[in-house]
C-alpha cells in the first residue's frame, strides 16, 4: 500500500494498461511532450512516445471521431478532454455514433473508448470549464459514467474503464485532482456497479456524487458530533447504477438526502430519488431530499464559488431537517 | 347565479358568529329587505336580512342553527328563477380572512376550492405504515413528531414499546384513548388489564360535561378578566335604612302607577341624581384621558338564559320615574327574549346590579368597563336597628346593604366614599332627590 495523490494513481493506472495493452493509445490537447494540463500523462511521452500520446489541435470532434473509428477498426483510444466542457463540440458524434454502433451492428463492432476530462465548479474556473455534464451520458443507452473520488478507485476504475469494451466517460473532480490516499500495491481493478459506503451510519443515508461525497463526509463529521450517525454512499459509477446499496442503506435509516453538485432538474439525484421511491417506497420514513447545486453557469468569482454549490455546513443543515421532517 | 348567503361580520371585533335561527323555511321565496335569519354575535341577537331575493336553498353541509362559525362561511344560497342549488364541489366557502365588512350576500364566481375532507386520517411515512403492520400497531390512534404531524418510525416503535398489540385492539374496541392511559404512567407498558381498568373506570364515572364557550359566555369571560386584570378594584360597603324607600314604591303602588316602579327603577333614579352631584363617578378612562359624559346612562345587569347582559337606561338623570319604569321593563323584556341589539348594551356610564332577589347581602361586583364603577345591591330585609342610642331606643326598619366598587385609578377613596354616602341619604330620604 502507498500513499498516492489521485492524479498520480490515474497515471500509474494508464501506464499499466498501456504497457500491458498495445492498442491504447492517448490524444488530446497538449497530452504529449507537455504531459496534459492536468499532468494526466506526465512521463509518458518519453516512455511510449508520439504515436501512442498523440497532441490534437483544438478540433474536438475531428479527433473524437477519428478515434470512433479507431475503435471501430480495434485500437483502444482514450481521448482527454482536459475539461469535460470541451466534448460539448462531439456531442453529435459521440451520440449518434460511438454509442450506437456495437447495437447498430448487432455487437460486431466494439467501442473500448475512454472520454477523460475533468468536471466540476472550481473556484475562478469560470462557465467554460465547470460542467458536470454526467446526466446527458447516463441518459444514453450504451455509455458507462465512472466519477472517481479516491486515488486508490482513480487507478482501479480507469484500468477497468481501459478494459471495458464499451464507450466510458471517466470524469475527475477537480476537487479530487490532488486528495492523496492509499493505493494498493500491485495490480488493482475496481469493477463497474459497485458502489462504496465511505462512512456507516444508522439515521440518515446521504448519498453524494464525485467531489460531494468529501463533503457529505465532512458534514457527517459535524453531525456526529450532534449525535447523528449520518451514512455516506460513494457511488462511484453512475451507469452503471448500484442502487441496491442505497436501498439497503434506506432499509436501515430511512431516510435519503441526495448531494449533487449538478443542477437539480432531471438530474442525477432525480434519478436516485425516484429509483428509491420506486423499490424502497416502504422505507422510507420521510421524503427524498435532494440538496444540488445552484441552476446557474459556474460564476467566474472565487467568491461564488461557495453560494453555488452544496457545502458541509449545508449538507448538515440539510440532513438536520430531513430528520426533523 | 346562485347567490351565497354568509355569516356577516356584525361589529368590528366579532371574528365568528352563532347562526341562530332561519326566518326563512327552505324552499321560501325570499325578497331583499326581509328578515332571513339571526346571528348571536357581539352579545346581541340580531336579525339579518336578505340583500338578493331568490328561492332559500339551504345546503346539507351548511351550518346548523346554534353552530359557531367563522364570519364569511357560507350558511344558504338564494337561487334565481331557473336556477339549481350548486353541488358541494364547487361552493366555495369562504375563510375566516374577511377584509373590512363583507356583503351579506355574495355571488358565488370565487374559484372553487378543493373541499378536504373534515376528519382525515393522519399522514403517515411508508416506513412508519410498514413498521406499524410489523408490529401490530393500530397508528390511526397516533400523534405523529414528524414535520405537519406525520407519524414516524419512531413514533410507531415508541407506541409498540408502551403499548402491548392486544391492548392496542382492546383499547380501539372499548374506545380507550391509550395516548392518555401513557402519559398518566410514564415508562409503563400498557396491557391488557390495563385498558379494561381504565373502560371500567369510564364507565362507572361518566367523563365531566364539556361544551364549547357560546359567543357571549366567551365576551363576558374576556370582559370580566380584563376588568379584574386591568382595574385598580375598591368595594366600599354601607347599610342603608331603606324604611322610606320601601314605603314610597308601596304609594305608588296603590297610586295606580303602571308599571308599579321597581326598587331598581327608584334606584336608578336616585343614583343618576348622586351621580350628577358626583360627577367623579360618572367617568370612563380613555387612554391617558378621564372622560366625563354629560349625561347619565345607567345599565341594568340583567340575569338572562344566555348569560349576564346589562342594557343601558338612557339620559335617566331627565327622566321621570314611570318612563325609568317603562324602559327598563321593555329592555328587560328583549333581553330575556335574546332581542337587545349591540347598541342597547353598549354606551353606559354605570351599572347597578341587585342579587337582592336571591337573599345577598353584600358583594364584591365586578366593574363593566370602560365604565368606572358599579352598584351592587343587596336584598332590602327588616332588621331590629338602633333609633336612638340615648333613649335606648330599637325598631324594625328595612335595611340594605349597597356595596360600590370603583376603580381606584380614576377616582380616590374619599370621593368615592362620598358618592355612596349621598346614594344612602338617597335611599333613605327619597323627597331629597325628588326635589333634586
Amino acid at each position: 500500500m502507498r500513499d498516492l495523490m489521485f492524479v498520480e494513481a490515474a497515471r500509474e493506472g494508464l501506464a499499466e494498461e498501456m504497457a500491458r495493452d498495445p492498442r491504447i493509445f492517448v490524444i488530446g490537447e497538449g497530452i504529449g511532450a507537455r504531459g496534459g494540463n492536468f499532468n494526466t500523462t506526465t512521463g509518458l511521452f518519453e516512455r511510449y512516445g508520439p504515436m501512442r500520446l498523440r497532441d490534437a489541435p483544438i478540433a474536438e470532434r475531428g479527433f473524437t471521431a477519428l478515434c470512433t473509428g479507431a475503435a471501430a477498426a480495434g485500437a483502444r483510444p482514450v481521448v482527454d478532454f482536459m475539461f469535460i466542457d470541451f466534448l460539448s463540440d462531439a456531442f453529435g458524434d459521440l451520440f449518434n455514433q460511438t454509442a450506437k454502433l456495437q447495437w447498430m451492428s448487432g455487437g460486431r463492432i466494439k467501442m473500448p473508448i475512454v472520454l477523460r476530462g475533468c468536471v466540476g465548479v472550481w473556484p475562478g474556473n469560470g462557465a467554460h470549464h465547470s460542467g458536470n455534464y454526467y446526466p446527458f451520458f447516463v441518459h444514453i443507452p450504451g455509455f458507462r459514467v465512472v466519477v472517481p473520488t479516491t486515488p486508490a478507485d482513480a487507478k482501479g476504475l480507469l484500468k477497468t474503464a481501459l478494459r471495458c469494451d464499451d464507450p466510458v466517460l471517466f470524469l475527475e473532480h477537480k476537487g479530487v485532482l490532488t486528495l492523496r490516499g492509499p493505493v494498493p500495491d500491485g495490480e488493482h481493478l475496481v469493477p463497474f456497479g459497485q458502489a462504496a459506503v465511505r462512512r456507516s451510519g444508522k439515521d440518515l443515508t446521504i448519498f453524494a456524487i464525485a467531489f460531494m461525497v468529501h463533503r457529505a463526509l465532512e458534514a457527517a463529521e459535524i453531525l456526529a458530533q450532534e449525535g447523528i450517525e449520518a451514512e455516506v454512499i460513494d457511488p462511484r459509477t453512475l451507469a452503471p447504477l448500484d442502487i441496491e446499496t442505497v436501498l439497503a442503506s434506506v432499509h436501515k435509516t430511512g431516510r435519503l438526502l441526495v448531494v449533487d453538485e449538478d443542477f437539480a432538474p432531471c438530474g442525477m439525484a432525480a434519478e436516485v430519488a425516484v429509483q428509491v421511491m420506486e423499490r424502497g417506497f416502504d422505507d422510507l420514513d420521510a421524503p427524498v431530499r435532494r440538496l444540488t447545486g445552484l441552476p446557474v453557469p459556474a460564476p467566474y468569482s472565487p467568491a461564488l464559488f461557495e453560494p453555488v454549490t452544496p457545502g458541509a455546513m449545508a449538507i448538515a443543515l440539510a440532513a438536520r431537517e430531513l430528520l426533523a421532517e | 347565479m346562485p347567490f351565497e348567503v354568509l355569516m356577516p361580520r356584525l361589529g368590528w371585533n366579532m371574528e365568528e358568529g352563532s347562526l341562530g335561527e332561519w326566518l326563512k323555511k327552505p324552499g321560501d321565496y325570499v325578497v331583499a329587505g326581509e328578515p332571513l335569519f339571526t346571528v348571536e354575535g357581539d352579545k346581541a341577537l340580531q336579525e339579518v336580512e336578505a340583500l338578493e331575493s331568490g328561492v332559500l336553498y339551504i345546503p346539507p353541509d351548511a351550518p346548523a342553527p346554534g353552530e359557531l362559525v367563522a364570519v364569511g362561511t357560507r350558511l344558504a344560497y338564494l337561487l334565481g328563477p331557473g336556477e339549481s342549488p350548486p353541488t358541494s364541489a364547487e361552493s366555495p366557502s369562504a375563510t375566516a380572512g374577511f377584509a373590512a365588512t363583507p356583503p351579506l350576500v355574495a355571488s358565488s364566481d370565487a374559484a372553487p376550492e378543493p373541499a378536504r375532507p373534515a376528519t382525515r386520517e393522519p399522514a403517515i411515512s411508508p416506513r412508519a405504515r410498514r413498521i406499524a403492520r410489523e408490529l401490530n400497531v393500530d397508528w390511526r390512534q397516533l400523534r405523529g413528531s414528524g414535520r405537519s404531524g406525520r407519524i414516524v418510525e419512531r413514533d410507531v416503535r415508541r407506541a409498540a414499546a408502551r403499548v402491548s398489540p392486544l391492548a392496542q385492539r382492546l383499547a380501539a374496541d372499548l374506545a380507550v384513548d391509550v395516548e392518555e392511559l401513557a402519559a398518566r404512567a410514564p415508562g409503563k407498558r400498557i396491557e391488557r388489564a390495563d385498558v379494561v381498568a381504565a373502560a371500567a373506570a369510564a364507565e362507572a364515572a361518566p367523563p365531566a360535561a364539556r361544551q364549547p364557550l357560546s359567543p357571549v359566555r366567551r365576551l363576558i369571560a374576556e370582559r370580566m378578566l380584563t376588568s379584574a386584570q386591568t382595574t385598580a378594584a375598591v368595594t366600599l360597603t354601607t347599610e342603608a335604612d331603606a324604611t322610606e324607600l320601601v314605603r314610597l314604591r308601596k304609594q305608588l303602588k296603590a297610586d295606580g302607577q303602571e308599571p308599579v316602579p321597581s326598587y331598581n327603577d327608584l334606584l336608578v333614579r336616585l343614583v343618576a341624581q348622586a351621580l350628577l352631584e358626583h360627577p367623579d363617578l360618572n367617568a370612563r378612562l380613555d387612554g391617558d384621558v378621564i372622560v366625563r359624559p354629560t349625561t347619565v346612562d345607567i345599565g341594568l345587569a340583567v340575569d338572562t338564559e344566555r348569560g349576564l347582559l346589562a342594557p343601558v337606561l338612557r339620559d335617566v338623570a331627565n327622566k321621570t320615574v314611570p318612563q325609568i319604569a317603562r324602559e327598563s321593563a321593555r329592555l328587560i323584556e328583549r333581553a330575556r327574549a335574546g332581542q337587545v341589539s349591540a347598541d342597547e348594551l353598549s354606551g353606559g356610564t354605570f351599572t347597578i346590579t341587585n342579587l337582592g332577589m336571591y337573599e345577598i347581602d353584600a358583594f364584591t361586583p365586578i366593574i363593566h368597563l370602560p365604565e368606572c364603577a358599579i352598584l351592587g345591591v343587596g336584598r332590602i330585609v327588616p332588621k331590629q336597628v338602633v333609633v336612638d342610642a340615648e333613649r335606648e331606643q330599637v325598631a324594625i326598619r328595612h335595611m340594605v346593604f349597597l356595596s360600590l366598587t370603583f376603580d381606584h385609578r380614576l377616582v380616590d377613596g374619599a370621593p368615592a366614599a362620598r358618592f355612596l354616602q349621598r346614594v344612602k341619604t338617597f335611599v333613605e330620604h327619597p323627597y331629597l332627590w325628588l326635589v333634586g
